[in-house]
């Protein structure tokens, strides 16, 4: 044996060494970029502290005068965030066909579908709704476009690599006894990732309820728009009311859609 | 390939015998050559002729390639779907009542009957296999290709698919083509048995007409 030390090291070169750390000098330089852009103040961290103790002593205790209104809105939030995943199911699937790359019917289709997928997903719901506003007017109806519209390239970009990774065994065994395309896709692709596809739906649902609460705040209405409104007014106790609404909506869909992912995968 | 008849192809891993059988329903592309089924040249069908063409050929596979979370008897429907219309086929009840008694007797042909409503994924290996071959014959081709039927099953399973691979030929009629790894079980029921070495035929003939050393060559050319 020769000399080597045994470590589980690699030897550096000069190169990777010089590269390291210019790596991570750009890392530093980012980060101290990042403190200043968003004017990072711990003084204001600590008299921000004395401020939210003063606000959380003037939101207590809850106002019972909003709970009403406040369960309205947030079942309204609820089937805000139901419809648009709904559409976006029905627009996401008619996508899946074309979008997954192992049963694409041609490469310009797959290239189209994806582009729709990539751009959907790309622009954030919030960006949707600024435009839904000015197209349909305030209100939950738009909120509802918005969630669609992002929530169709979320989908279909989840619901079409759920594809890819299927079991391609029963799309080839119906494939070679003569069945169509669309024949194929109903009876071997959708039996075999219908609960994967359900699973994603249901989890989406979860995250879009979230989304629909702030895309509420800049006029889609809802519980959202409920917590904005009181916060600006000053209306602590309100917000108090609001807030508590808001954690239950929040936990009973998650848990619901958790208990249902849980029966069928 | 004639009607009544059970080939048999041997040859050793990576000889070209599932590739062969591939390319005959075009689920691999060959680079040369032409395949012909029944008077129909499948290379040059595209779309609704290759879907036509591809009807009269079934194929049990391997790993047996059910609809795991549907109904045995719904799997050997699906043998049908190329010649059911655009609008009867989106869901197994809006399938023809005619094609509800061709499954189940299918079905009972291979001795599964009573298996109908169960569902594929909690069907054992030999059962899933037979229902493959419920599938094919439902589908009513005229050949049936398996490739390597018996591969993932225990010997009493795999007796069971070959009495019913060769049954399928001389009582229904069928041409069967099957992939087998097993020289004893291809002797004891094949009619013709082909050799491939390295992509190449290197024997054709009835077993009674073969060796065991002719066999074993088949083994050691590709190890060599």
């Amino acid at each position: 044996m020769t000399e080597t030390t045994m470590t589980f090291a690699r030897p550096h070169s000069v190169r990777s060494r010089v590269v390291g750390l210019v790596v991570a000098a750009a890392l530093i330089a980012l980060f101290v970029h990042a403190w200043q852009d968003t004017q990072v103040s711990i003084s204001a961290l600590f008299s921000g502290f004395h401020n939210t103790v003063n606000l959380l002593q003037r939101a207590v205790p809850p106002s019972g005068s909003v709970l009403s209104d406040s369960i309205r809105a947030s079942i309204l939030t609820f089937d805000t965030a139901l419809l648009g995943t709904a559409v976006a199911i029905v627009f996401s699937l008619l996508l899946v066909p074309f979008a997954a790359r192992n049963i694409s019917p041609h490469r310009l289709a797959y290239e189209g579908a994806r582009l729709i997928i990539g751009v959907t997903r790309a622009i954030p719901d919030f960006v949707f709704a600024l435009i839904f506003l000015v197209a349909v007017g305030l209100g939950p109806f738009s909120v509802v476009l918005a969630i669609a519209a992002h929530t169709v390239g979320v989908l279909g970009k989840l619901f079409s690599e759920a594809v890819e990774d299927m079991d391609m065994g029963p799309v080839d065994a119906l494939r070679v006894a003569g069945a169509s395309r669309t024949q194929v896709f109903v009876h071997a692709i959708l039996p075999g990732i219908a609960a994967t596809f359900t699973g994603l739906a249901l989890y989406r649902l979860d995250t879009n309820v979230r989304s629909v609460l702030y895309l509420g705040a800049i006029g889609g209405g809802g519980l959202g728009f409920l917590l904005y409104d009181s916060l600006q007014l000053f209306q602590y106790q309100q917000a108090t009311t609001e807030l508590a609404v808001l954690l239950v909506l929040l936990l009973v869909v998650e848990r619901a859609s958790l208990l249902i992912r849980q029966r069928i995968l | 390939m004639w009607p009544g008849e059970l080939t048999v192809v041997l040859g050793a891993n990576g000889s070209g015998k599932s590739t062969f059988l591939r390319c005959v329903v075009r689920l691999i592309e060959a680079d040369s050559g032409s395949i012909e089924l029944c008077g129909v040249d499948l290379r040059s069908a595209r779309g609704r002729s290759l879907r036509e063409a591809r009807r009269r050929a079934a194929m049990v596979f391997q790993q047996v390639l059910l609809v795991r979370r549907r109904s045995a008897i719904e799997n050997v429907a699906y043998g049908a779907l190329g010649e059911l219309p655009f609008y009867r086929s989106f869901s197994a009840r809006t399938f023809p009542d005619e094609l509800a008694e061709r499954a189940h007797a299918s079905l009972a042909r291979v001795g599964l009957a009573e298996f109908a409503w169960k569902r594929a994924d909690t069907l054992s290996g030999g059962q899933a296999q037979r229902v493959a071959i419920a599938r094919a014959l439902c589908q009513r081709a005229q050949l049936v290709l398996a490739d390597e039927p018996v591969a993932s099953l225990d010997p009493r399973a795999a007796e069971e698919v070959l009495v019913l691979l060769a049954e399928i030929a001389r009582v229904e009629g069928l041409a069967v083509l099957t992939v087998l790894h097993q020289p004893e079980l291809a002797f004891r029921y094949a009619d013709r048995l082909i050799g491939i070495v390295k992509g190449e035929i290197v024997f054709d003939a009835p077993p009674n007409t073969l060796d065991q050393e002719r066999i074993t060559a088949l083994y050691e050319a590709a190890a060599a």
